[in-house]
């Protein structure tokens, strides 16, 4: 059941991108179009997935165990960097035409405030280690509906009349604010 | 060496286009993440700059003394534990003499880590420069970067507490926009500021012409 | 030097430097933060237990409380760190209680990130101040709009029912764990 919340809380209730704030810079550059917000998505999913298991595991049986959590962020960042680099060289063997989609964004994932965002926030709240992969899944699928939602807005967006100066980003974030103001809707959807 | 004219243009450039030619915020559009969470008041906004401003500056001096011994290949990674390792300091600085700021600041400090606007100058600039046009470069994005979360930070805490820098600055009758302290409010806010800039810009260019 | 490993020395080399370096901030500033927590601490416990002069930590299967005492070494209270989900995020407080755990000597919201100006007003020593002399028997309640009849109520932060309940559910939760212990 907590586990249920946990999934719940991190898809709708504290969405990744419009309650914490977190991967906003994919947010605004990878919008544009639902097909590439789909393929981000999908990639930050597995690798916040991933993240939230091998940051587990350090955390518990290096950090805590030899009581070196002030190493908690070097150590955190240098997982999230190698595992990018090889999902990066997966992606390039596996599918050649994801890889180039994603572009010059499949490295930056590992600048995505998210992925940390999710180690951190995981070893600050004690999940255990199913509790912090499912957390990972979570905040990976409410960031993609974040992004896809965004994208279809903005690819109508792309026929309107949108004023001179609030064109590009301006207008992306005007939008994020409305949409996060949606997403407060579902605040107290989970309570004590 | 060029000639000294050059050379203090060349500073005086290098140190201010990170206020509004090269602001990371509205124009590299880095950052934006810290920019958006932390700036629920002044104080808040100046002390994430102040951080990153620490950061940033001591990461780039680094990185531009040890750029020609770092191989290609691991160049980011290298750039990353520098930065976390400078981060690091900060958070166990704050939290032992700084508590409440810490805590209001929480897991936004460690994001700096991942601040695209540090690894953005590392890569762009610190690792291809002397250590002196890093410095400058550093610590003049930095101080832009300050300025503008305190800008911000100041609007949000203006509309949404009445107060500025905890000072009240609204009186008991202002009805407070909480909206302001939320999520929305920053999306919005930032997205209005952005449009303000470039109406700005966009009247300068036509009275150059 | 090949390449290769040139690159793991140097990351290696740099890890280590940076090992080192932050191992030394942290002896130098790790007093001065667990001071900062003990700090806390005796703030939250001493504002819950105003008869308290002295406090050990007890930790009882799985239950971790403060065992309040006077200067001549009397239990005068009982404070217990308490944490549960509120409308927005996690609420920390530390609850007071009297030594047979009968009634609660006060509450402090040490950690909240609810509504500013609505929920957010359960961190104002009005609201807290209600659950003086409350009593936990069967449990503590809440009415709202209306002044409390009973006295395990208190009342409900105006238009911010969700977080004014969300306390009091982590305190009955927290009173229910600690009484099957003690």
């Amino acid at each position: 059941m907590e586990v249920f919340l946990i999934f719940i809380s991190a898809v709708l209730v504290n969405n990744f991108v419009l309650s914490y704030f977190l991967g906003i810079c994919p947010f605004i550059g990878v919008s544009g179009k639902i097909e590439s917000a789909t393929s981000m998505g999908f990639a930050v999913t597995f690798v916040l997935t991933l993240t939230a298991a091998i940051t587990w595991l350090i955390n518990h049986y290096i950090l805590i165990a030899f009581r070196v959590q002030f190493l908690e962020y070097v150590s955190f960042i240098i997982v999230i960097a190698s595992l990018v680099q090889f999902v990066e060289m997966f992606i390039r063997k596996t599918s050649k035409t994801l890889y180039d989609s994603l572009g010059i964004y499949l490295p930056l994932i590992t600048t995505n405030c998210a992925i940390l965002g999710l180690a951190l926030f995981g070893a600050l709240r004690n999940y255990s280690f199913i509790e912090n992969i499912v957390f990972g899944i979570g905040a990976g699928i409410g960031f993609t509906i974040a992004l896809v939602v965004m994208a279809g807005i903005r690819e109508e967006l792309d026929l309107a009349d949108v004023p001179e100066p609030l064109k590009g980003a301006a207008i992306t974030l005007i939008i994020a604010g409305l949409l996060a103001m949606a997403f407060m809707g579902f605040a107290g959807l989970i309570s004590a | 060496m060029s000639d000294l004219n050059s050379t203090q243009k060349g500073v005086f450039v290098e140190f201010t286009k990170g206020f509004w030619k090269e602001n990371p915020i509205f124009v590299m559009l880095l950052g934006m993440c810290p920019t958006l969470a932390v700036t629920t008041s002044a104080i808040n906004g100046l002390t994430m700059g102040l951080a990153v401003v620490f950061v940033l500056t001591c990461s780039s001096l680094i990185i531009s003394i040890v750029r020609n011994i770092i191989p290609k290949q691991v160049r980011i990674a290298t750039f990353i534990v520098i930065v976390a390792t400078f981060v690091t300091m900060v958070d166990l600085f704050l939290k032992a003499f700084l508590l409440d700021l810490s805590k209001a600041l929480g897991p936004f400090i460690p994001l700096i880590v991942v601040n695209c606007i540090i690894l953005g100058r590392a890569e762009a600039f610190a690792s291809k420069n002397g250590v002196m046009r890093s410095l400058l470069d550093a610590v003049g994005v930095s101080l832009g970067f300050t300025v503008t979360l305190v800008i911000l930070g100041g609007i949000r805490e203006i509309l949404g507490m009445g107060t500025f820098f905890g000072m009240v600055v609204l009186g008991e009758r202002f009805e407070k926009w909480v909206v302001m302290l939320l999520p929305p409010g920053a999306f919005i806010t930032l997205g209005l500021l952005l449009g303000a800039k470039n109406i700005i810009d966009r009247r300068l260019a036509e009275k150059r012409k | 030097m090949n390449i290769r490993l040139k690159m793991v020395l140097i990351l290696t080399l740099f890890a280590c430097i940076s090992g080192g370096v932050l191992s030394l901030v942290y002896i130098v500033s790790s007093p001065l933060i667990e001071a900062n927590v003990l700090k806390e601490q005796d703030r939250s416990i001493f504002l819950v237990v105003p008869e308290a002069k002295t406090y050990d930590e007890v930790e009882k299967e799985a239950v971790t409380y403060f065992n309040c005492k006077d200067e001549s070494g009397r239990t005068v209270g009982i404070a217990l760190p308490a944490k549960g989900n509120g409308y927005q995020g996690v609420i920390r407080l530390m609850v007071g209680l009297t030594p047979d755990l009968e009634k609660i000597t006060g509450v402090a919201v040490l950690e909240q990130v609810e509504t500013p100006g609505l929920g957010g007003r359960i961190a104002e020593k009005d609201f807290q101040d209600q659950f003086k002399g409350v009593i936990t028997d069967p449990a503590v309640g809440w009415v709202k709009n209306q002044a409390p009849e009973k006295k395990t109520d208190i009342q409900a932060v105006t238009g911010a029912t969700i977080s004014s309940r969300s306390v009091v559910a982590i305190i009955n939760r927290s009173i229910q764990e600690i009484k099957q212990v003690l």
